[in-house]
Protein backbone atom coordinates (compact mmCIF):
# COMPACT_ATOMS: atom_id res chain seq x y z
CA UNK A 1 0.00 0.00 0.00
CA UNK A 2 1.38 3.34 -0.68
CA UNK A 3 1.27 6.34 1.58
CA UNK A 4 -1.43 7.88 -0.53
CA UNK A 5 -2.90 4.89 -0.11
CA UNK A 6 -2.48 4.75 2.94
CA UNK A 7 -3.97 8.22 3.61
CA UNK A 8 -6.99 8.22 2.08
CA UNK A 9 -8.00 4.98 3.62
CA UNK A 10 -7.22 6.60 7.16
CA UNK A 11 -10.08 8.73 6.07
CA UNK A 12 -12.28 6.48 4.42
CA UNK A 13 -12.25 3.90 8.01
CA UNK A 14 -12.44 7.08 10.39
CA UNK A 15 -15.51 8.91 8.55
CA UNK A 16 -17.15 5.46 6.38
CA UNK A 17 -16.35 8.20 3.34
CA UNK A 18 -16.17 6.90 -0.58
CA UNK A 19 -13.26 7.76 -1.84
CA UNK A 20 -14.28 10.26 -4.19
CA UNK A 21 -15.73 12.13 -1.34
CA UNK A 22 -12.08 12.69 -0.18
CA UNK A 23 -10.88 15.97 -2.15
CA UNK A 24 -12.38 18.98 -0.93
CA UNK A 25 -13.16 17.55 2.63
CA UNK A 26 -12.56 19.75 5.30
CA UNK A 27 -13.24 19.67 9.23
CA UNK A 28 -16.54 20.12 9.91
CA UNK A 29 -17.58 19.58 6.34
CA UNK A 30 -19.42 16.49 7.78
CA UNK A 31 -20.65 15.86 10.70
CA UNK A 32 -17.98 13.24 11.28
CA UNK A 33 -15.24 15.06 11.21
CA UNK A 34 -15.77 16.92 14.65
CA UNK A 35 -13.56 17.67 17.08
CA UNK A 36 -13.69 14.03 18.19
CA UNK A 37 -13.32 12.63 15.01
CA UNK A 38 -10.33 15.05 14.56
CA UNK A 39 -8.23 13.68 17.32
CA UNK A 40 -9.29 10.03 16.13
CA UNK A 41 -7.97 10.38 12.83
CA UNK A 42 -5.04 12.03 13.98
CA UNK A 43 -4.01 9.54 16.57
CA UNK A 44 -4.35 6.97 13.49
CA UNK A 45 -2.11 9.69 11.59
CA UNK A 46 0.23 8.93 13.83
CA UNK A 47 -0.05 5.52 14.57
CA UNK A 48 0.10 4.28 11.09
CA UNK A 49 3.29 6.25 9.76
CA UNK A 50 5.18 6.22 13.07
CA UNK A 51 5.51 10.33 13.54
CA UNK A 52 4.38 12.61 16.11
CA UNK A 53 2.77 15.52 14.82
CA UNK A 54 3.07 18.86 16.95
CA UNK A 55 -0.06 20.11 18.49
CA UNK A 56 0.25 23.25 16.09
CA UNK A 57 -0.12 21.28 13.21
CA UNK A 58 -2.47 19.15 14.32
CA UNK A 59 -5.02 22.01 14.93
CA UNK A 60 -3.81 23.07 10.78
CA UNK A 61 -4.79 19.68 9.85
CA UNK A 62 -8.32 21.16 8.47
CA UNK A 63 -8.79 19.63 5.12
CA UNK A 64 -7.91 16.46 2.93
CA UNK A 65 -5.35 18.61 1.07
CA UNK A 66 -4.01 20.81 4.59
CA UNK A 67 -3.32 17.27 5.55
CA UNK A 68 -1.10 16.22 2.94
CA UNK A 69 1.18 19.07 3.48
CA UNK A 70 1.57 18.83 6.53
CA UNK A 71 2.75 15.46 6.31
CA UNK A 72 5.06 16.28 4.24
CA UNK A 73 7.02 18.47 6.99
CA UNK A 74 7.64 15.11 8.78
CA UNK A 75 9.01 12.98 6.26
CA UNK A 76 5.46 11.42 4.87
CA UNK A 77 5.55 11.73 0.86
CA UNK A 78 1.99 11.23 -0.55
CA UNK B 1 -19.56 4.72 55.95
CA UNK B 2 -16.75 5.71 53.93
CA UNK B 3 -16.50 9.63 53.96
CA UNK B 4 -16.73 10.30 49.95
CA UNK B 5 -14.98 13.64 48.78
CA UNK B 6 -14.90 14.64 44.93
CA UNK B 7 -11.66 16.05 43.22
CA UNK B 8 -13.02 17.43 40.23
CA UNK B 9 -10.06 17.96 37.56
CA UNK B 10 -9.86 21.40 36.50
CA UNK B 11 -9.33 21.34 32.61
CA UNK B 12 -11.48 18.24 31.49
CA UNK B 13 -13.45 18.25 34.76
CA UNK B 14 -13.36 14.51 35.35
CA UNK B 15 -14.09 13.51 38.70
CA UNK B 16 -11.70 12.27 41.14
CA UNK B 17 -13.53 10.12 44.32
CA UNK B 18 -11.91 9.52 47.51
CA UNK B 19 -13.50 7.39 50.35
CA UNK B 20 -12.23 7.39 53.07
CA UNK B 21 -12.10 5.40 56.23
CA UNK B 22 -10.49 5.20 59.74
CA UNK B 23 -7.71 7.03 58.09
CA UNK B 24 -7.55 5.08 55.39
CA UNK B 25 -8.49 5.41 51.89
CA UNK B 26 -9.28 4.15 48.39
CA UNK B 27 -9.23 6.91 45.20
CA UNK B 28 -11.01 6.10 41.92
CA UNK B 29 -9.53 7.91 39.02
CA UNK B 30 -6.97 10.83 39.98
CA UNK B 31 -7.18 12.39 36.83
CA UNK B 32 -4.50 14.90 38.48
CA UNK B 33 -2.32 14.74 40.94
CA UNK B 34 -2.94 18.76 43.02
CA UNK B 35 -5.79 18.56 44.53
CA UNK B 36 -5.96 14.65 45.22
CA UNK B 37 -2.47 14.80 46.91
CA UNK B 38 -3.62 18.25 48.75
CA UNK B 39 -6.70 16.96 50.06
CA UNK B 40 -5.40 13.43 50.99
CA UNK B 41 -2.35 15.45 52.77
CA UNK B 42 -5.18 17.75 55.11
CA UNK B 43 -7.45 14.86 56.01
CA UNK B 44 -4.40 12.78 56.83
CA UNK B 45 -6.06 9.86 55.26
CA UNK B 46 -3.44 7.30 53.83
CA UNK B 47 -4.59 5.75 50.27
CA UNK B 48 -4.20 1.94 50.07
CA UNK B 49 -6.21 1.38 46.61
CA UNK B 50 -6.99 3.19 43.53
CA UNK B 51 -9.43 2.20 40.83
CA UNK B 52 -9.37 3.00 37.09
CA UNK B 53 -12.80 3.09 35.46
CA UNK B 54 -10.57 3.14 32.27
CA UNK B 55 -7.38 4.53 30.70
CA UNK B 56 -8.03 7.83 29.67
CA UNK B 57 -5.32 10.16 30.70
CA UNK B 58 -8.18 12.43 32.27
CA UNK B 59 -8.77 9.81 34.95
CA UNK B 60 -5.26 8.47 36.29
CA UNK B 61 -3.02 11.42 35.20
CA UNK B 62 -2.54 11.98 39.09
CA UNK B 63 -1.86 7.95 38.85
CA UNK B 64 1.96 8.38 39.13
CA UNK B 65 2.06 11.05 41.69
CA UNK B 66 0.25 9.24 44.09
CA UNK B 67 2.60 6.38 43.59
CA UNK B 68 5.43 8.12 44.54
CA UNK B 69 4.06 9.58 47.58
CA UNK B 70 2.61 6.09 48.73
CA UNK B 71 4.50 3.22 47.01
CA UNK B 72 2.41 0.51 48.69
CA UNK B 73 -0.01 1.51 46.68
CA UNK B 74 -2.27 -1.42 44.84
CA UNK B 75 -3.66 0.01 41.13
CA UNK B 76 -7.31 -2.17 40.22
CA UNK B 77 -7.91 -1.75 36.70
CA UNK B 78 -9.08 -3.91 33.81
CA UNK B 79 -6.26 -6.01 31.97
CA UNK B 80 -7.20 -3.72 28.77
CA UNK B 81 -7.18 -0.57 31.04
CA UNK B 82 -3.72 -1.59 32.28
CA UNK B 83 -2.33 -2.84 29.43
CA UNK B 84 -3.18 0.82 28.02
CA UNK B 85 -2.38 3.14 30.44
CA UNK B 86 1.08 2.21 28.79
CA UNK B 87 0.03 3.44 25.21
CA UNK B 88 0.00 7.82 24.58
CA UNK B 89 -2.48 6.83 21.86
CA UNK B 90 -4.68 5.06 23.83
CA UNK B 91 -4.88 6.84 27.24
CA UNK B 92 -5.44 10.00 24.72
CA UNK B 93 -2.02 12.42 26.45
CA UNK B 94 -0.71 12.52 23.08
CA UNK B 95 -4.49 14.03 22.15
CA UNK B 96 -4.47 15.81 25.00
CA UNK B 97 -3.57 19.25 23.95
CA UNK B 98 -5.90 19.35 20.89
CA UNK B 99 -8.68 17.95 23.01
CA UNK B 100 -7.82 21.13 25.53
CA UNK B 101 -7.69 23.60 22.84
CA UNK B 102 -11.37 22.35 21.49
CA UNK B 103 -12.91 22.73 25.25
CA UNK B 104 -11.73 26.42 25.47
CA UNK B 105 -8.30 25.59 27.30
CA UNK B 106 -6.21 26.82 24.17
CA UNK B 107 -2.27 27.28 24.90
CA UNK B 108 -2.46 24.62 27.87
CA UNK B 109 0.83 22.34 27.91
CA UNK B 110 0.24 18.43 28.55
CA UNK B 111 2.52 16.38 27.20
CA UNK B 112 1.75 13.01 26.44
CA UNK B 113 2.52 10.38 29.04
CA UNK B 114 2.09 6.61 30.06
CA UNK B 115 1.81 4.85 33.31
CA UNK B 116 3.06 1.62 34.93
CA UNK B 117 0.54 -1.05 34.98
CA UNK B 118 -1.82 -2.02 37.22
CA UNK B 119 -0.75 -4.71 39.93
CA UNK B 120 -4.35 -6.56 40.31
CA UNK B 121 -6.26 -6.69 36.87
CA UNK B 122 -9.52 -8.35 35.90
CA UNK B 123 -10.64 -9.32 32.42
CA UNK B 124 -14.45 -10.64 33.59
CA UNK B 125 -16.91 -9.47 36.68
CA UNK B 126 -14.24 -9.02 39.79
CA UNK B 127 -14.56 -8.89 43.05
CA UNK B 128 -12.78 -8.25 46.25
CA UNK B 129 -13.46 -6.33 49.56
CA UNK B 130 -11.57 -3.12 50.98
CA UNK B 131 -12.42 -2.65 54.86
CA UNK B 132 -15.20 -4.72 54.97
CA UNK B 133 -16.80 -3.13 51.75
CA UNK B 134 -17.51 -5.42 49.23
CA UNK B 135 -16.18 -3.61 45.61
CA UNK B 136 -17.05 -4.95 42.24
CA UNK B 137 -16.04 -4.42 39.20
CA UNK B 138 -17.36 -5.09 35.80
CA UNK B 139 -15.41 -4.88 32.48
CA UNK B 140 -17.83 -2.99 29.65
CA UNK B 141 -16.27 -1.97 26.79
CA UNK B 142 -17.06 0.98 24.29
CA UNK B 143 -15.95 4.16 25.07
CA UNK B 144 -12.42 2.63 25.33
CA UNK B 145 -11.44 -1.16 25.01
CA UNK B 146 -10.63 -0.74 28.94
CA UNK B 147 -13.49 0.44 30.10
CA UNK B 148 -15.25 -0.69 33.12
CA UNK B 149 -17.64 0.64 36.21
CA UNK B 150 -17.11 -0.18 40.24
CA UNK B 151 -20.06 -0.77 42.35
CA UNK B 152 -19.72 0.25 46.22
CA UNK B 153 -21.35 -2.11 48.63
CA UNK B 154 -23.90 -2.34 45.74
CA UNK B 155 -25.63 0.91 46.88
CA UNK B 156 -23.52 3.41 44.45
CA UNK B 157 -21.87 3.03 41.28
CA UNK B 158 -18.78 4.57 39.67
CA UNK B 159 -19.35 4.82 36.10
CA UNK B 160 -16.17 6.36 34.59
CA UNK B 161 -17.63 7.91 31.45
CA UNK B 162 -21.13 6.44 31.02
CA UNK B 163 -24.13 6.88 32.02
CA UNK B 164 -22.82 10.89 32.38
CA UNK B 165 -25.66 12.91 33.43
CA UNK B 166 -25.13 15.07 30.40
CA UNK B 167 -25.40 13.08 27.36
CA UNK B 168 -24.29 9.86 25.79
CA UNK B 169 -20.88 8.10 26.10
CA UNK B 170 -18.08 9.10 23.27
CA UNK B 171 -17.64 5.83 21.63
CA UNK B 172 -15.49 7.62 18.66
CA UNK B 173 -12.13 7.98 20.55
CA UNK B 174 -8.95 5.46 19.52
CA UNK B 175 -10.52 2.43 20.82
CA UNK B 176 -13.48 2.78 21.28
CA UNK B 177 -16.50 0.67 19.76
CA UNK B 178 -19.82 1.96 19.30
CA UNK B 179 -20.07 -2.77 18.46
CA UNK B 180 -18.83 -3.27 21.52
CA UNK B 181 -21.20 -0.97 23.46
CA UNK B 182 -24.10 -2.10 21.76
CA UNK B 183 -23.82 -5.58 21.99
CA UNK B 184 -21.85 -5.85 25.83
CA UNK B 185 -22.34 -2.29 27.49
CA UNK B 186 -25.76 -0.52 26.73
CA UNK B 187 -28.10 -3.78 27.76
CA UNK B 188 -25.76 -3.93 30.98
CA UNK B 189 -26.18 -0.27 31.74
CA UNK B 190 -29.78 -0.46 30.81
CA UNK B 191 -30.69 -3.01 32.98
CA UNK B 192 -29.55 -1.29 36.18
CA UNK B 193 -32.10 -0.88 38.85
CA UNK B 194 -33.74 2.56 38.93
CA UNK B 195 -32.30 4.35 42.25
CA UNK B 196 -29.04 3.26 42.21
CA UNK B 197 -26.73 6.30 42.71
CA UNK B 198 -24.43 7.56 40.05
CA UNK B 199 -21.32 8.85 40.56
CA UNK B 200 -20.02 9.89 36.84
CA UNK B 201 -16.83 10.41 35.74
CA UNK B 202 -17.65 13.66 34.66
CA UNK B 203 -20.38 15.85 36.47
CA UNK B 204 -23.26 15.86 39.05
CA UNK B 205 -23.87 12.49 40.99
CA UNK B 206 -27.50 11.45 40.78
CA UNK B 207 -29.99 8.55 41.02
CA UNK B 208 -30.71 6.26 38.06
CA UNK B 209 -34.12 7.27 36.64
CA UNK B 210 -33.67 11.12 38.18
CA UNK B 211 -31.56 12.26 36.16
CA UNK B 212 -33.09 14.83 32.69
CA UNK B 213 -30.14 13.73 30.42
CA UNK B 214 -29.76 10.11 31.29
CA UNK B 215 -32.70 8.77 32.18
Amino acid sequence: MTNLERYDKLFMDAFRLAPEKLPGLKYRGIPEWDSVGHMDLMSAMEEAYGINISTPDLLSFSSYEAGKEILAKYGVEL
Amino acid sequence: MAELIICTEPLAGSNCYLLGEGGRCVVIDPGDAAAPLQTLGRLGWTPELVLLTHEHCDHMAGLEPLRGRWPRLRVVASALCSANLQSVRLNMSSMMEVYLTFHGHPGVRYPPFTCRPAEETYSAEYRRDWRGHRLRFVPLPGHTPGSAVIFWDEETLFSGDYLLPDGQPILRLPGGSEADYRAVTLPYLEQLPRGLLIHPGHGPSYRLGECPGNG
